[in-house]
């Protein structure tokens, strides 16, 4: 238990263990925050006594008790005095808020004080200035701090198979290892960069990263949670990834594309992003309800994913620790507030792609009904043209039965057309006549309107757009260059993909309740160069996988673990465990069977059988046979209410709301995934099959699987576990031929029979030789090292 | 695999921080176990009363009607078939309802049961012969009126999709007390899933190791259990041997503790591979208990091989009692929370195979005898002071008939509309006063006018229950101090009802 105190004096932000001044943003505000601001912050309906503290003037002026903070004078200060107070009465917070000021806390308040309370804006909130130096400069610096300094490079290979998983998702191409084999120059590792920045494996791992915000699915959620044909829209992410389109670009296509002039069909395509909200088809739900939810959604989605702002409170009362009032909250939303969509069964309005063959069928079976209903009014003797008026008896019973049903089966038929038509839904401004007029909803209710409020942006971010604000206008004020959360917010999300954690761990938060940056400079530094740098998430990327801070070793002892537990500092290259797709991906290309297939409609690789049992939806997952079932996990068919479910073991998102970033976790069903699944099992018999013919010893083909899978050189002696594993299956499958038969079928691979490690070389291709390699490359699927970033 | 007083140090120091407010997801998440990591060291969450160490949560998902089970309400009677008067409807929303509809009685008899007198419908026959174990409440409300929202709200205490459900919320704070089984065990009957779909046990911004297992009764009773066919538990196990020296390897060179978390969990993998299976095999109880039950070890539903199951039951699926024994031996093997749904119970009397007077009597008897059976098998365990047994749905039905359906009485088509203002839920067991009915409706059961139960009021007893205190119980996620109870501080524990 030693080891706990000592940690807890490691992690305290200031107080009696830490000299220096103390700094009002980093170890003044947290407090204020999380323990006064609730009654006594931005929020004026909750506000207790008239008082606020999040305020500077307000919280040092003379109320009738005496001057809440009085600089220099901590006995003089009323506030302190009702902090420190032993009166269950009189002390604050009172005993009924749950909350408790610590001793450490109340220390550092006085000090505060007694230094002269000096204040300051909230640090996210502050112009970005680039510091001076380089990138690593402001890495070391920050190690500096804490007595820490820069690990050396990492190896060539464990660069190589970090740098391709990086930047791709997969492991490196066996080209790519030998060059790392061979040590590799500065020139050689620039070169890589660049090719893996071209590559158009980029986009496809990058827009992963996006989609989990875009909070992206083939389905509509909720109850019903039918299908939705939305994928176009994931393909323009990738293509725009990778054509490395400028960041203000990205913006402006996805939350007003259908406003830029002379849009483009591609730009109508990327406002689907804010049509990922969920859409009620549950019988009986009041449509108005739920668009107003997806409106919310926008808004919500919008702040956080640019500017890291979280709005969950500002919709029912004004946000109690980041300055937002409802008002604010409100006026965002009436720029989301214009568009057609209303939580309609289709989904409306959708743009329409038909193929040319869908266009002439569509074309062709509307003929045939216009044909048949033209026939009908003819021989029924009613005049198509005059509707209603009855004209003598008609000729012949059978004939008017035999065309009504000509023309039933010509409506099918192009119904049926048009259902094969794929059609997106995207967003399409109301004409401004038909206008929503929006009010606040009092305490979150669309059912209690409250003040009308125009549409606008959030006061304090940078000047406010001239006219009427739309949300081309609002696009344009996220990445103006006066807002200084969505350099900031960007820049923090691209370091934690490469690192594990983000400078601000908080990644969703940037407000006073989220995390102090561990290294403000170096956040600011890149901040600045994304900004600065034309927008290019390529640059930016090339930048950092350049620096040394990004190629160090990522093998550290505990002195480096414990000053840097999350590595929020940079002090070591990122070790963690590689996300749910890559980690599929990685399996399925190392093993051969990785389909280079991209784009289109989702797919259904293999899951268990049972699982789609919702309510009312009756598609079924019919698992995919040939180049679909190995496709890379971005394809994979997402349906909200039941995920892919071996991904969501992997802490997958599940595309309900946007979610910032993926919490890691460690699980025993993890283990069970990635040992049982079939989709492991048969890349498993494919490397085990690939293994076979590659040396002359059964060791040396094991040796060999575990380079192709490690990307790295592996001794025999290090093999030896697997070596000795596979003699022993051997052994096992040789004297069970029925449990070899049977695991290979599982596996997926075909025995040659006759052709045993005698005849053949290398292990042979008998059922025992291709089940034993089998469950030795189910192990090497299962390497620790395998399923980590390096 | 042994741990050296330095790692474990280290470990201690990762869920410390893990749990300190510095937020989660920093490097090594250390989670041992199925145990949760909170437990000793989250403070803040320990209250005064541990009066319940486990629980299980009998959801009927469709919402039960209250009026055929547990509401007895003659007034409805004698307006019965008449236009229902305006104070039913003004202002209202309604899911189906439209116009004016008509008053429906109650369609079944009633009793008063026990030394307590509580009243139940003659649907209920063997929970009448339990009455006395039985905390009614009578008069709860909620604000959601659709199945989907109104279900999350119940067990995640938000009506939008994304928050942990309690069952995470519980495991989290509380952990397991069995090391090779799940903290949170979620068993589902009725062909369907709910209609909340899996966020109803999912662990939203909690880790996602809090997040409810789905333990079925077909192919692999957790997903990927077994191994595959031709490799046999001593192969495994040898590759698991040979998985372990080469991770330990690892570990020498990357000197990283998740690696050897990671071992952990693949024996934790190994164990469960062998203890789920033996938990889910209720054949093994003695046919005594299951009679109590009602349960068919292996009995499947006619309803399970079809596409619309509402249109197929025949009354006769076990899954639900085979359920209710299952979580029983959960419980007794250290698992913290069960969750049951039941799929089946929206009796709107719009199409056939969901109506108040032919299908409801149906899923009334599959479920009477199996949850009077499991309180009753519980209480001879001794297990039915501290464990905590909840049974609901996720809103009422009105008093009135859906009469977007038919304005007039038709067998098989007799029906009522969503009501969240009215409904009765029950607990048992766990510290909950028994024999008591707490609360009060109308003389038409549409509003409560005694003591009104709100449904965070009862997510607040319930973690009171279990140890932990609802307004303090929290998680630091998007600026808020997240907590089931949700943001306000109205909710309170219901100490009337506590012993």
């Amino acid at each position: 238990m030693n080891g706990l105190r000592i940690f807890i004096a490691a992690v305290l932000p200031a107080g009696a263990a830490f000299a220096g001044t103390v700094d009002f943003a980093r170890d003044v505000q947290p407090i204020l925050s999380a323990n006064c601001y609730a009654c006594h912050g931005p929020d004026e309906s909750h506000r207790k006594a008239g008082l606020r503290l999040d305020v500077e003037a307000e919280a040092k002026r003379p109320y009738e008790d005496g001057v809440p903070v009085k600089p220099g004078d901590p006995a003089g200060s009323t506030a302190l005095a009702r902090i420190l107070s032993q009166d269950p009465d009189e002390v604050m917070p009172p005993p009924k808020a749950h909350r408790v000021v610590t001793v450490e806390q109340r220390e550092i308040l006085s000090r505060w004080i007694a230094e002269g309370a000096p204040w300051g804006v909230h640090w996210a909130f502050e112009p970005v200035r680039r510091p001076e130096g380089t990138l690593d400069d402001q890495v070391r610096t920050g190690l500096v701090s804490k007595g820490l300094r820069m690990q050396p490079r990492a190896s060539g290979e464990k660069l190589v198979r970090r740098l391709a998983l990086d930047l791709t998702g997969l492991p490196p191409g066996a080209d790519m290892v030998a060059l790392a084999e061979g040590g590799l120059s500065e020139s050689e590792y620039g070169g890589l960069v660049e090719r893996l920045l071209g590559a158009p494996e980029f986009g496809e791992h990058w827009a992963r990263m996006w989609l989990d915000l875009a909070r992206y699915a083939d389905t509509k959620g909720y109850e019903k949670d039918l299908g939705r044909s939305i994928w176009p829209y994931r393909d323009w992410v990738v293509g725009a990834l990778n054509a490395d389109m400028r960041l203000d670009q990205f913006t402006r296509e996805q939350l007003a594309g259908d406003l830029l002039p002379g849009a483009t069909e591609s730009q109508i395509i990327a406002t689907a992003f804010h049509r990922n909200t969920m859409t009620n088809d549950e019988g009986g739900t009041d449509d108005e309800e739920f668009r107003v939810a997806a409106v919310k959604d926008r808004v919500d989605t919008t702040l956080q994913v640019w500017m890291g702002l979280t709005m969950g409170c500002a919709k029912c009362h004004s946000h109690k620790y980041d300055p937002i009032s409802i008002h604010d909250y409100y006026a965002v939303y009436a720029v989301f507030n214009q568009t057609e969509d209303a939580d309609r069964g289709d989904d409306a309005p959708r743009l329409s792609k038909p193929t040319p063959d869908q266009s002439a069928a569509s074309a062709a079976a509307a003929t045939k009904v216009e044909e048949a209903r033209t026939a009908l009014a003819r021989v029924s003797g009613r005049d198509p043209k005059s509707r209603g008026f009855e004209a003598a008896d008609p000729d012949d019973p059978a004939e008017v039965s035999e065309w009504k049903k000509r023309l039933s089966a010509a409506r099918e038929e192009q119904r049926r057309a048009d259902a094969e038509i794929l059609a997106i839904p995207v967003m399409r401004e109301l004409p401004v006549a038909k206008h929503r007029k929006t009010r606040v909803h009092q305490r979150g209710n669309f059912l209690e309107p409250g003040a009308a409020v125009e549409p606008g942006v959030l006061a304090g971010f940078g000047p406010k757009p001239d006219g009427a604000v739309d949300r081309l206008k609002f696009a344009d004020w996220l990445v103006s260059p006066a807002n200084p959360l969505t350099p900031r917010v960007w820049a923090n999300r691209v370091w934690a993909r490469l690192f594990g954690t983000g400078i601000v761990e908080t990644e969703e938060d940037f407000g006073a309740q989220g995390a102090a940056p561990s290294n403000r400079a170096l956040l600011d530094w890149l901040a600045a160069e994304y900004r600065d740098g034309g927008w290019s998430l390529k640059h930016l990327l090339k930048t950092v996988v350049l620096s040394e801070a990004y190629r160090q070793e990522s093998a550290v002892d505990k002195t480096v673990r414990s000053a840097d537990p999350g590595n929020q500092l940079g002090s070591r290259g990122g070790r963690h465990r590689l996300p749910a797709e890559v980690i599929r991906d990685q399996a399925l290309a190392v093993s051969g069977l990785l389909s280079s297939k991209r784009g289109g409609p989702s797919v259904m690789p293999p899951q268990p059988s049972g699982l789609w049992r919702s309510a009312y939806s009756g598609r079924q997952w019919v698992d995919a046979e040939g180049e679909d079932r190995y496709r890379r996990g971005l394809y994979t068919y997402l349906k909200r209410t039941t995920p892919y479910p071996s991904f969501l073991t992997f802490d997958a998102v599940s595309g309900e709301v946007c979610q910032i970033r993926r919490i890691r976790t460690n699980t025993p069903l993890q283990a069970l995934v990635t040992l049982n699944d079939p989709v492991y099992l048969e890349a498993a018999g494919a490397l085990g099959q690939w293994m076979r013919g590659q040396g002359e010893s059964a060791g040396e083909c094991v040796r060999r699987g575990m380079e192709r899978a490690l990307s790295r050189r592996v001794s025999m002696e290090e093999a030896r576990p697997l070596i000795a594993l596979y003699k022993d299956a051997l052994e096992e499958m040789r004297r069970f031929p029925e449990q070899a038969a049977a695991l290979v079928r599982t596996c997926r691979v075909q025995p040659e029979s006759g052709k045993t490690a005698s005849s053949a070389g290398g292990l042979g291709s008998g059922a025992a030789e291709l089940a034993a390699a089998a469950v030795v490359a189910n192990a090497v699927l299962n390497l620790d090292e395998f399923l980590t970033h390096p | 695999m042994t741990l050296t007083p330095e790692l474990w140090i280290q470990r201690q120091l990762t869920r410390r921080h893990l749990l300190g407010g510095m937020g989660l997801g920093i490097g090594a998440m250390a989670l041992r176990s199925f145990e949760g990591v909170a437990r000793a060291e989250t403070k803040p969450s320990v209250a005064g009363s541990t009066r319940a160490k486990r629980i299980i949560y009998l959801h009927m998902a469709g919402a039960p009607s209250q009026f055929e089970t547990f509401e007895n309400k003659p007034e409805l009677a004698k307006l019965h078939l008449q236009d229902a008067p305006p104070s039913f409807l003004e202002g209202k929303r309604f899911a189906f309802i439209r116009g004016v509809p008509k008053v429906l009685a109650g369609q079944f008899r009633f009793g008063k049961h026990g030394q307590s007198g509580q009243e139940m419908s003659e649907l209920l026959p063997h929970l009448s012969g339990v009455a006395d174990k039985l905390c009614v409440l009578r008069g709860v409300h909620t604000d959601q009126f659709n199945h989907a929202p109104a279900q999350l709200f119940v067990q995640t205490g938000s009506a939008r999709l994304g928050s942990p459900s309690m069952g995470s919320w519980v495991t989290y704070g509380l952990g397991s007390t069995n090391t090779d089984l799940p903290g949170f065990v979620v068993l589902l009957s009725g062909g369907k899933t709910p209609d909340g779909g899996k966020s109803l046990w999912g662990s939203g911004f909690l880790p996602s190791v809090y997040q409810g297992v789905q333990c079925r009764t077909e192919g692999d009773p957790v997903l990927y259990l077994g191994d595959p066919e031709g490799m046999s538990r001593g192969m495994r196990r040898r590759m698991l041997d040979a998985l372990a020296e080469m991770n330990a390897a690892e570990h020498a060179r990357s000197r990283d503790p998740e690696t050897l978390t990671r071992v952990e969990q693949y024996e934790l993998a190994y164990r469960m591979q062998v203890a789920v299976p033996e938990v889910m095999d209720i054949s093994k109880e003695p046919k005594h208990v299951l009679e109590m039950y009602g349960a068919v070890p292996g009995g499947r539903a006619e309803a399970e091989a079809q596409s619309d199951p509402r249109a197929f039951y025949r009354g006769g699926d076990p899954t639900f009692a085979n359920n209710c024994v299952l979580a029983r031996r959960l419980l007794e093997a250290g698992v913290r929370f069960v969750q049951l749904y039941d799929w089946g119970w929206d009796h709107h009397g719009s199409s056939p195979g969901e109506s108040i007077d032919e299908t409801l009597p149906i899923k009334c008897h599959q479920t009477d005898r199996a949850i009077a059976g499991l309180l009753r098998d519980l209480e001879q365990r001794g297990m039915l002071e501290d464990t905590l047994v909840v049974w609901g749905g996720e809103f009422g039905r009105t008093p009135m008939m859906q009469n977007n359906v038919r304005s007039e009485l038709k067998k098989g088509f007799v029906g009522r509309d969503h009501h969240p203002h009215a409904f009765t839920l029950w607990m048992a067991g766990g510290g909950v006063r028994p024999g008591i009915s707490f609360g009060k409706t109308d003389e038409f059961g549409y509003y409560p006018v005694e003591n009104p139960v709100s449904l965070r009021d009862i997510q607040a007893t319930i973690l009171h229950q279990l140890g932990l205190d609802p307004f303090r119980f929290s998680y630091a996620f998007q600026g808020l101090d997240q907590r089931l109870i949700g943001p306000a501080e109205d909710p309170r524990v219901l100490r009337e009802i506590l012993l």
